[in-house]
């Protein structure tokens, strides 16, 4: 993008107060003032542009998580004469799902390296042991919740363990939607290889596994570290 | 719009973006190995205090969170990149704005019901009124 | 197979639905035979459907939007005049839809009028105004307008295949949970606005990615628009207020579909939990409306008085600080439920401190008006009549912020008559503002100024006809809501108000006519330069309309206003600035991605509400399969040779040469 010529000098800004540096436009050092995507370097570039819209997402994407935290917050004690967290919660299937979903995060992040390499291969094996751990997640949350509603405990007993329900299966929702696009990431990079816009959609893709995880971090300590205490 | 190759800007990056150029493989693959084991010592950390006496009772919900937003925290810094560079300003300044609303919301509501759970009549009052 | 869908759902024993029904469907087939008989529709699929430019989305967002406040609008003069005659009479709706009438006049007007609008103004104006080609995502910018769409499309459904809620526009809980509310009414809603939301998400991601992060090269943060400010501040709360919304409904859903207990009255659900949360997203919604709306002010106060914005620091500043407070107060929708006073105080107190930052603007915009040269175009007729109107609502606003003011009035006709001034004075005659100043922007020909003054003072008096006496009728102790009365107290005010509702029709039969004669007249009333109003801003160095790609070069920018700059300098010189050099632009290809996920989220939406179950796992199946194929494309840009943008830009050196070189001589 070229500018406009122009032969007049920098015309002095009406709205600058003082002699000083216009601080908000100049950033932490005058080199960033014109670097693109601050202040007055232009447009960034397409891979900041979608990185950040991406991150936006993901901040938009855990206020909604939010909402839910505090129905289950406000909710926590509202058993209705019916189980409690204490009653239900199976500890060693909570031990592995925050493994699993740790490992996978880990995972996640070597195919990121691994694409940083251009490496076909270990892309692949890298996003697919992601994938696995991520499945074997789901399927230990499936049965916990499986054996909870064959208890009589399932989310139509008490607001309790309709939040509990809600905001654990949010979750567990967000990692099957993200199973999904893994799946057609992986095929997408295996036929079409490193373009740039396949480079840009993996960033998202682990921006988006690694929030996951930050979501269950914050999800077994309220949900079940804590309400254990109850 | 900006033509697009492996362009990367001297000034502005994006959050989760791994700069090759500066990162070898080993050096990639150490940062999110010592994030990694972190997140592995914290977790094992929350689930110790639960089951230990170590913390006084009390305390333990507090020591929980503040395990979690340890364990956030490493998320962010070795596996999301995310650092106080100054071409990471607007990434930063996005996930404070997120971390706000985020407070205001639980915070608020808590608040607010909290109020209204204790000046409202027990509910089998209210069954009984409904009758 | 058709889950709850029969033949009964459609209103036949009831006439008023039936007729407006059968209208509608009339005059949509008309439509569209006429559109397929003329041959338009390869040139409307390729030219607006499939489009993501940010000027068409922006022109069909709004289209929508004002189609949908002729709807609301509908249902207003239905209310006013069934209480206008129901006083100790039973009127001529019965109860039942009566309710369904305040519940969808609600609904529409704030997610499918006033949101699409002001989004709409946003699309069209702000990319222009940051001096740059699109916005960040254009693809998810169309799936964005379709998925609004789908949701308008869905409630106006509900007029004659089922029913609409009956719950107010807030469905709250348990009158919105499944024994209270059976029928598919309240389900219409919900996936109306879950569908929508995700659009609405989607915009603020967009905008926010745009304003911050592609401007055209020397636009600092402080050297941007106030609107565009305005819209970083909207379309932040709109990340941070929608998903709340999208929480709450999904929960609600719950409740409604799998039984769960969130809001129920048994087995220990909480409704005040649903009102805490909806207010959450509540209040920061109606500053996203306002927030653009004093924007669009402040744009064109500043050009018609011929001045810059009077303290643009202290602008940007009130517009951030109410961006935070709007965040603070939402507690004040229901101060009577029983929080206790510390709550309340706090929440009166935040309540009250966020009129400072308005107070800021108002004061801004007078400043800027006094000593400057004011042509009293109907874009800043409008900008007036808010200036004086808004600050009443405002006031009545601080008063409603004080609790114990508040227990009296809340759930009044006070309050009623309290935000539809605000969002009347703000919002609608915001948009009527925006639409006539950047029409000929879009469209290459300014509307009538005759019929647009007339549209201006018959709103304007109307406006106080119909709400000055529900003030009266408010604190007469009036509740809203209501289908008859009894109080003889009250009747005088409800007749005036009955009045005024005729002459609020009178002026939008002056806006349809506006538009007519417009079109009409089109050649008389051309812009030829792409700058009619003597502007300020840089959408108004482009072409009218402008071209695909907005700019043949992107600006230099070198200070605040710089599009004014630009103009003094070749006033001055008697010149243009030299012929840049032209290469050719990539823009974006269009896609038909939008509109097919909002087709087959209509299908998705329509079957989960009718219990269709087959139809909705279809639905989501099909859904992703277009994400897929989306993601497949392999060529998403296409190139414009240098040699066609050089003739755009050619042509629009000459029609502004033409002008300086008949204006020679004629001072700055």
């Amino acid at each position: 993008m070229s500018a406009t010529d122009t032969p007049f000098e920098r015309a002095a800004d009406p709205y600058r107060v003082g002699r000083g540096r216009d601080w908000l436009s100049e950033g932490a050092g005058r080199g960033y003032v014109y670097a693109t995507g601050h202040g007055e370097g232009g447009p960034a570039s397409k891979r900041v542009i979608v990185g950040f819209g991406f991150w936006i997402f993901l901040l938009s994407d855990i206020v909604m998580f939010s909402a839910f935290f505090a129905a289950h917050a406000v909710l926590q004690t509202a058993t209705a004469g019916g189980p409690s967290g204490r009653d239900l919660f199976n500890w060693w299937s909570i031990v592995a799902q925050t493994a699993f979903l740790l490992v996978s995060s880990f995972t996640c992040g070597l195919s990121a390296v691994a694409t940083e390499a251009r490496n076909q291969l270990w892309t692949q094996v890298a996003l697919l042991v992601t994938g696995l751990f991520g499945l074997g997640f789901l399927v230990l949350e499936g049965r916990d919740f499986a054996a909870m509603v064959m208890q009589g405990a399932g989310p139509d007993r008490s607001a309790f363990l309709s939040s509990l329900f809600a905001v654990v299966g949010l979750h567990g929702l967000h990692v099957s939607a993200g199973l999904l696009w893994l799946g057609t990431m992986m095929a997408q990079v295996f036929v079409k290889g490193f373009r740039a816009d396949i480079l840009r959609r993996l960033v998202c893709f682990n921006l988006f596994w690694h929030a996951l995880d930050i979501i269950w971090v914050a999800l077994f300590t309220v949900v079940y570290l804590i309400g254990l205490g109850r | 719009m900006s033509h697009e190759t492996h362009r990367r800007d001297p000034g502005d990056v994006g959050p989760g973006f791994m700069d090759a150029a500066e990162v070898t493989i080993r050096e990639g693959i150490a940062r999110y190995v010592i994030g990694f084991v972190l997140a592995c010592v914290l977790t094992a950390a929350s689930f110790y205090v639960l089951n230990t006496s170590l913390i006084w009772g009390p305390g333990i919900p507090v020591a929980l969170i503040v395990l979690a937003i340890a364990q956030m925290g490493v998320h962010l810094v070795f596996f999301l990149h995310i650092n106080t560079a100054p071409d990471n300003t607007n990434n930063i300044m996005a996930l404070a704005f997120g971390v706000l609303i985020v407070a205001l919301v639980i915070a608020g509501s808590l608040w607010i019901m909290d109020h209204l759970n204790q000046n409202m009549a027990p509910m089998h009052q209210m069954m009984q009124m409904q009758r | 197979m058709f889950g709850k869908l029969t033949w009964d759902v459609i209103p036949w024993s009831q006439p008023i639905p039936l007729v407006a029904g059968s209208v509608v469907v009339l005059i949509v087939l008309a439509i569209l035979a006429w559109v397929v008989l003329k041959g338009y529709l390869p040139y409307l699929w390729r030219e607006w459907i499939t489009s993501v430019d940010h000027k068409r989305i922006g022109v069909m967002y709004t289209l929508l939007g004002v189609v949908m406040l002729l709807r609301g609008f509908i249902d207003a003069i239905m209310m006013r005049s069934q209480q206008a005659i129901a006083f100790r009479a039973a009127g001529y709706l019965p109860p039942e839809h009566y309710d369904q009438i305040f519940s969808a006049h609600g609904t529409i007007m704030i997610f499918f009028a006033a949101m699409p609008i002001i989004i709409g103004l946003m699309n069209f104006a702000v990319p222009l105004q940051l001096g740059v080609r699109d916005v960040a995502f254009p693809t998810l910018n169309s799936t964005s307008f379709w998925l609004t769409a789908t949701g308008a499309l869905l409630v106006n459904l509900s007029l004659v295949i089922g029913e609409f809620a009956r719950t107010g526009w807030l469905v709250y809980p348990p009158l919105s949970e499944l024994p209270y509310s059976p029928g598919v009414g309240v389900d219409y809603y919900l996936w109306a606005l879950l569908i929508s939301g995700v659009g609405t998400l989607m915009t603020g991601i967009n905008f926010v990615t745009t304003i911050l992060k592609i401007r055209a090269p020397g636009m600092s943060y402080l050297r941007m628009t106030i609107f565009c400010w305005t819209a970083l501040a909207a379309n932040l709360l709109i990340i941070a207020a929608f998903p709340v919304l999208t929480a709450t409904l999904g929960m609600l859903a719950l409740d409604r579909y799998l039984g769960f207990h969130f809001f129920t009255n048994d087995a220990g659900g909480n409704m005040m939990m649903f009102i805490n949360l909806i207010w959450t997203w509540g209040h920061p919604e109606v500053y996203i409306l306002v927030l653009p709306a004093f924007g669009i002010f402040s744009e064109v106060i500043s050009t018609f008085s011929g001045k810059p914005l009077f303290n643009y620091r202290s602008m940007v500043a009130a517009t951030m600080f109410i961006c935070l407070v709007s965040y603070l107060v939402w507690m004040h929708h229901f101060f009577t439920m029983g929080a206790g006073a510390d709550v309340n105080a706090f929440f009166g107190i935040s309540t009250s401190i966020i009129a400072v930052g308005t107070g800021v603007k108002i004061y801004n915009w007078l400043f800027t008006m006094y000593g400057g040269r004011i042509r009293f175009a109907t874009p800043m007729l409008w900008s007036m009549g808010f200036l004086v109107t808004f600050t009443i609502g405002g006031m009545t606003g601080v008063l409603l912020a004080v609790p114990p003011a508040d227990f009296l009035l809340h759930n009044s006709l006070f309050l009623v008559a309290h935000f539809h001034n605000v969002i009347i004075a703000g919002v609608v005659f915001a948009a009527f503002a925006g639409i006539t100043y950047w029409f000929p922007k879009a469209f290459g020909f300014k509307l009538d100024e005759g019929w647009g003054k007339a549209a201006f003072w018959l709103s304007l008096f109307g406006f106080y006809v119909v709400f000055m006496p529900l003030y009266v009728a408010g604190l007469l102790g009036m509740t809203r809501r209501l289908q008859h009365y009894e109080v003889a107290a009250w009747r005088p005010w409800v007749l005036i108000a009955g009045i005024g509702i005729v002459i609020m029709m009178a002026a939008a039969a002056c806006q349809v006519i506006q538009f007519v004669v417009s079109i009409r007249r089109r050649d008389q009333l051309r812009d030829e330069t792409g700058d009619p109003w003597d502007g300020r801003s840089l959408e108004w160095a482009t072409a009218s309309p402008p071209p695909p790609f907005n700019f043949a070069v992107l600006p230099n920018v070198q200070g605040a206003e710089p599009y004014w700059g630009i103009k003094q300098r070749a006033i001055e010189t008697q010149q243009l600035s030299a012929e840049p050099r032209y290469e050719p632009i990539e823009m974006p290809r269009n896609s038909p991605t939008g509109f097919i996920t909002a087709f087959f989220s209509t299908l998705t939406g329509f079957a989960l509400i009718w219990h269709i179950w087959w139809l909705v796992g279809l639905g989501i199946v099909a859904a992703y399969a277009v994400f897929v194929w989306f993601a497949w494309r392999d060529a998403v840009e296409y190139s414009i040779p240098a040699e066609e943008v050089a003739r755009y830009d050619r042509e629009r050196r000459r029609a502004r040469a033409q002008w300086l070189a008949q204006h020679a001589g004629q001072p700055a």
